[in-house]
């Protein structure tokens, strides 16, 4: 059945090149290696496992990104309003062609931190604020329905003494 | 199962299985040493994952990968070899242990096979693994894995004794 017995057994007779010396003891020496470190190798299920907390922990804190920057967008920017404090509208009963004040506002938009001070009079040390505001006054006139309002910037400067230094 | 094969019995099935190893190996490449740092890291890899010692499809297999791996990563390594096989003036390291004249021929006749009929050659003759794992190596029919070999006697034969 086999025709090619002839040329089979004059393959066999070649015989494949031998190692070069020392590669025989190259591997023993890696599988030592290896052996004496297999305590410290990580294998590639435990890498499978670490992949999948990798993936919660990225998307954990691809979440967190989204929260800190919808937080940010809440905070204000340099000279935007940073504060801002309305009164309550007046609610007393008027005669007519009587403005009443119908509301106040201030709107602190930039503060800022002037250091420290030695102030004349004081005994130690102030720390200077300086708020700047825009303020708004409204009146109405609730007979005729008028109403009146003035607005203007305002500074206010704060000293605030610095104790236990 | 506990796995129960030594050291020792990895040693020896090593020393055993190096020569026809390397030789597969030297299908993709033409130095000896690039053969052997393949099938050095080939057979560190199958240890380490604790296959069965015996599953020399997987080992062949292995090393198979390693070389491919290795001929794609380095374009510049496989034009190189390349190179090294077309120009036959070129110093190729003998992969056989060559005898005489008539054993020359034969080895420069093996290396113009194509490679698929080749390899499976290699695998059968001088690494002895049946039709069956050669099929489970390489990912082909057993019967694909018969008709190679067949097509390579055949080719082999037309040189040898011309009709």
């Amino acid at each position: 059945m086999n025709d090619f017995s002839d040329i089979e057994n004059e393959l066999k007779k070649l015989r494949p090149a031998q190692p070069s010396h020392g590669f025989l003891a190259r591997i023993e020496q890696a599988m030592a290696h290896q052996r004496i470190s297999e305590d410290k190798i990580i294998r590639l299920n435990r890498f499978r496992v670490n992949w999948i907390a990798l993936g919660f922990g990225v998307a954990a804190a691809a979440l967190l990104m989204v929260l800190a920057q919808v937080s940010t967008d809440r905070t204000p920017k340099q000279g935007e309003r940073i504060a801002q404090s309305r009164a309550a509208p007046e609610t007393r009963s008027t005669t007519a062609d009587q403005f009443i004040p119908a509301g106040a506002t201030q709107v602190v938009y930039n503060t800022r931190d002037e250091g420290l001070h030695f102030t004349g009079g004081s005994e130690g040390p102030m720390r200077r604020l300086r708020y700047q505001t825009h303020q708004t006054w409204q009146w109405r006139n609730r007979a005729t329905g008028a109403s009146l309002r003035v607005s203007y910037p305002s500074e206010e400067i704060v000293l605030i003494p610095i104790s236990g230094q | 199962m506990e796995n129960v094969v030594t050291h020792e019995d990895w040693r020896s099935c090593f020393s055993e299985l190096a020569p026809g190893l390397l030789l597969f190996a030297r299908q993709w490449v033409s130095s000896r040493a690039d053969a052997e740092d393949i099938v050095q890291e080939a057979f560190i890899r199958f240890w380490r994952r604790n296959h069965k010692i015996d599953n020399h499809p997987l080992l062949y297999a292995t090393v198979r990968s390693i070389a491919l791996d290795l001929i794609r990563r380095d374009s510049r390594r496989a034009r190189r070899e390349a190179e090294a096989v077309s120009e036959s003036e070129q110093v190729v390291e003998p992969q056989f242990e060559l005898a005489d004249e008539a054993q020359f021929a034969l080895a420069a006749a093996l290396d113009r096979l194509p490679h698929d009929q080749r390899e499976v050659l290699v695998m059968k003759i001088w690494n002895e693994l049946t039709f069956a794992e050669i099929a489970t190596a390489l990912n082909i029919s057993q019967n694909t894995a018969a008709s190679r070999y067949r097509y390579a006697l055949a080719a082999l034969k037309r040189i040898f004794q011309p009709q």
